[in-house]
C-alpha cells in the first residue's frame, strides 16, 4: 500500500509543481502559445468532468452538456455586452443560468435512463442551439458576441484583469482546481455514495429508501454547475460567446474525453481532455484529418481499456501492490468457513 | 383486536390481458413469520412488488399497520420500514460489502449530506462492523460485492435487511440457489430476525417453509387458495392438488407450466 501511495503523491506533487510554473516554464521550452493551450485544456477538463459526474458516478449518459456550457458562456457575454455588468456579477449570472437550465431540463430528463436519457439531453441542447442561432439580437447568432473584458479585481490604483495572461492563467487554474476539489468532496459524501448506489442498481437504491429521482436531479444540476463554470471561464478566456459551442458535437467530445480518460475517476477527464487537445493541436497543423486519429484512439481505448487510461494506470499500480504483498493472499478468505 | 401489520383489500394487478394478482384480500397479523407459497406464476412476487411500491395496483389497497400506502413511491414505503429483498439477488455490485451495508444504513435518511466525508460517520461505521459480524462476512468486508459467491451475496442481502432496521421484512426466495449448508445458516438468521421483526417470506423450499413459518398462505393464479398453519396446509387437498402431492419437488414446476 505504502509504495502505491508514495508513487501517487510524487506524481501529484510533480503535476502540481508543473501547473504552478506553466506561465514561466512553458514559454522557456516551447512556444508561449502553449500556455493558452494548457489554459484551454483546464477549462475543457472541467467540461469533461461534468459529463463524468453523470456518466461515471450516477450512470447517466448525457449527450447534451454543451447546452449548460453554452448557457455559462452566454450568461457572461450577455451580462457584459447587453447588461454592462462587472466581472463577478456576470460570472455568477453564467453559472446560475446554466444551473437553472439544468434544473428545467433535468426535471424531464432524469425520469428516463440510458438511451432515452441520452436522446432527451440531445434534444434539449438542439432546441436551444437553434434558438441561439435564430435570436440574433440577443445572442449574435452564428457570429456570436464579442466583448471587452471588465477587470476582475480593482483595489486602490491596482487593477487585475484577464488582459494579463499570467493572471488569467492562475485565475482559471484556481477556479478549475476548486471545482475538482468540490467534486471530490461530494463524491466522498453520503450524497456521493447514493450516486454510486443508483449507478450500480437503481431499483435496489429505491428499495433502501433513496429517492432516486431527486438524487439524480441534484446530480444533474451539479453537472450543470460544472459545465456552466467551464462555459463562463471559456467566455472570459476568449472574450467571446457563440452558439457553435452549444452544438451536440461539443457534448460528444466531452463524452469521448471522459470515457477515454476514465469515467468514474476524478482525474480521468483531465487526462482524456489533455490527450485529445494535444493531438488536435499537434496534428491539425500538419494534417487536416486529425479527427481520424481521435476516432482510432477512442476506439482502441474503449476496446483495450474499458476503464480508460486511469483504469490502465490503476491496474499497473495494483501489480505494484501485489509484488509488495506476495506472501499474503490478495483475496482473503472468510475465516471459519470450509 | 390489534391492527394487522400488512393488509390488502381487493388488490388487483393486470398486465394487459393477464391478471397477475386477482382481487386479493389478505391480513397478516404482527408477531408471526408468514410464508407465501404457490406454483410459479401464482403472483407472489407481483404481490411483493405491489406492497413495496415497485408496481402500482390496477385497483385495491395496501395497508401497513392501518395506514394506506397504496401508490406511494418505493423509497417512501422503504422509509416507513418496509424492506425487501429481490428474487434475483441484487446488491450494489461495484461497491464493497461494507459499502453496500453503509449505503443501506444511510439510504433511508431524508437528507444526504453533500459535503461531509462519509467515512467520518462513526455511528454508521460501528453499525456496519456489527452487522458484518452478525452475518459472518467481516473477513471479506473489503471485497467487491460483484465478486462474491452466490451464497455470500444472499448473506449480504440479509445483512442489508438487518442494518436497515425494518418493521416489516419481505424476503423473496432468500434461500434460492443456496447450498444446503448455506440454507441452514440463512434459516438460522431468518429465525433470529423473526423474533423482533415481522417477516413475510416467499419460498419454494418446502422443508424450509414448514420449518420456519408460523402461518402459510398458498396462492394460485393471483388469488388465495388456502391459508393456515403448516399442518393444515400439508393436509389441505386443494394444496396437494396444486403441487404438494408430487413425490419429486421438480414436478410441480412442470405442472404449473403446463397449466
Amino acid at each position: 500500500m505504502s509504495r502505491r501511495i508514495a508513487i501517487e503523491r510524487v506524481i501529484f506533487g510533480m503535476f502540481a509543481a508543473f501547473m504552478l510554473s506553466v506561465p514561466w516554464s512553458v514559454p522557456a521550452v516551447v512556444s508561449p502559445f502553449w500556455v493558452s493551450i494548457i489554459t484551454e485544456i483546464l477549462i475543457w477538463s472541467l467540461f469533461a468532468a461534468s459529463v463524468n459526474l453523470l456518466l461515471g458516478y450516477v450512470g447517466l449518459l448525457s449527450f447534451g452538456q454543451a447546452l449548460y456550457f453554452g448557457f455559462g458562456m452566454y450568461g457572461v457575454s450577455i451580462g457584459i455586452d447587453l447588461l454592462h455588468l462587472g466581472f463577478w456579477p456576470v460570472f455568477a449570472l453564467g453559472i446560475v443560468a446554466a444551473m437553472a437550465m439544468a434544473l428545467v431540463s433535468g426535471i424531464f430528463a432524469v425520469r428516463l435512463t440510458w438511451h432515452y436519457f441520452a436522446i432527451i439531453t440531445v434534444v434539449f441542447s438542439l432546441i436551444f442551439y437553434f434558438l441561439a442561432v435564430r435570436l440574433k439580437p440577443l445572442t449574435g447568432g452564428d457570429d456570436g458576441i464579442n466583448f471587452s473584458m471588465p477587470p476582475t479585481f480593482s483595489f486602490g490604483g491596482h487593477v487585475w484583469s484577464f488582459t494579463d495572461s499570467t493572471f488569467q492563467y492562475f485565475f482559471i487554474l484556481v477556479t478549475v482546481s476548486l471545482c475538482f476539489y468540490l467534486m471530490h468532496t461530494v463524491i466522498r459524501s453520503p450524497l456521493g455514495k447514493a450516486f454510486l448506489a443508483i449507478r450500480d442498481n437503481d431499483v435496489r437504491a429505491s428499495l433502501i429508501g433513496i429517492n432516486v429521482y431527486v438524487v439524480r436531479l441534484v446530480a444533474f444540476v451539479m453537472a450543470g454547475f460544472l459545465a456552466g463554470v467551464a462555459g463562463a471561464l471559456f467566455a472570459f478566456f476568449g472574450r467571446y460567446a457563440s452558439a457553435t459551442y452549444m452544438f451536440y458535437q461539443v457534448s460528444g467530445e466531452g463524452v469521448v474525453w471522459a470515457i477515454v480518460g476514465g469515467a468514474g475517476t476524478l482525474l480521468g477527464p483531465v487526462i482524456g481532455t489533455t490527450l485529445f487537445i494535444i493531438i488536435r493541436e499537434v496534428i491539425s497543423t500538419h494534417w487536416e484529418h486529425h479527427s481520424l486519429i481521435v476516432g482510432v484512439v477512442a476506439i482502441l481505448v474503449v476496446i483495450l481499456a474499458p476503464n480508460g487510461l486511469v483504469g490502465l494506470w490503476r491496474n499497473a499500480l495494483d501489480r505494484v501492490d501485489q509484488s509488495d504483498n506476495k506472501p499474503v493472499d490478495k483475496l482473503q478468505s472468510r475465516t471459519g468457513t470450509p | 383486536m390489534t391492527v394487522p401489520t400488512l393488509e390488502t383489500r381487493g388488490l388487483t394487478k393486470r398486465f394487459g390481458g393477464l391478471t397477475a394478482v386477482d382481487d386479493l384480500s389478505l391480513s397478516l397479523p404482527s408477531g408471526k413469520l408468514h410464508a407465501i407459497i404457490g406454483p410459479n406464476g401464482a403472483g407472489k412476487t407481483t404481490l411483493f412488488n405491489l406492497v413495496s411500491g415497485l408496481l402500482h395496483p390496477t385497483s385495491g389497497d395496501v395497508y401497513f399497520r392501518g395506514r394506506n400506502i397504496t401508490g406511494l413511491p418505493a423509497h417512501e414505503i422503504s422509509r416507513l420500514g418496509i424492506k425487501r429483498t429481490l428474487q434475483v439477488k441484487s446488491v450494489f455490485a461495484r461497491q464493497t460489502v461494507a459499502e453496500n451495508l453503509w449505503i443501506t444504513y444511510e439510504g433511508s435518511k431524508r437528507f444526504l449530506h453533500p459535503f461531509r466525508d462519509a467515512d467520518s460517520d462513526t455511528v454508521a461505521r460501528e453499525r456496519v462492523e456489527r452487522t458484518l459480524e452478525q452475518i459472518g462476512l467481516t473477513g471479506i468486508a473489503q471485497r467487491q460485492a460483484g465478486t462474491l459467491s452466490y451464497g455470500d451475496v444472499a448473506l449480504l442481502e440479509i445483512g442489508m435487511a438487518l442494518i436497515s432496521d425494518p418493521q416489516l421484512l419481505l424476503l423473496d426466495e432468500p434461500t434460492c440457489g443456496m447450498s444446503p449448508a448455506e440454507t441452514e445458516r440463512a434459516v438460522v438468521r431468518i429465525r433470529e430476525m423473526a423474533r423482533t421483526i415481522d417477516i413475510v417470506i416467499i419460498e419454494h423450499d418446502m422443508p424450509v417453509v414448514f420449518d420456519i413459518a408460523d402461518a402459510i398462505t398458498v396462492m394460485a393464479q393471483g388469488a388465495i387458495l388456502a391459508s393456515g398453519n403448516a399442518r393444515e396446509i400439508a393436509a389441505d387437498e386443494r394444496v396437494r392438488e396444486a403441487y404438494l402431492g408430487r413425490p419429486e419437488d421438480e414436478d410441480y414446476v412442470e405442472e404449473a407450466l403446463d397449466a
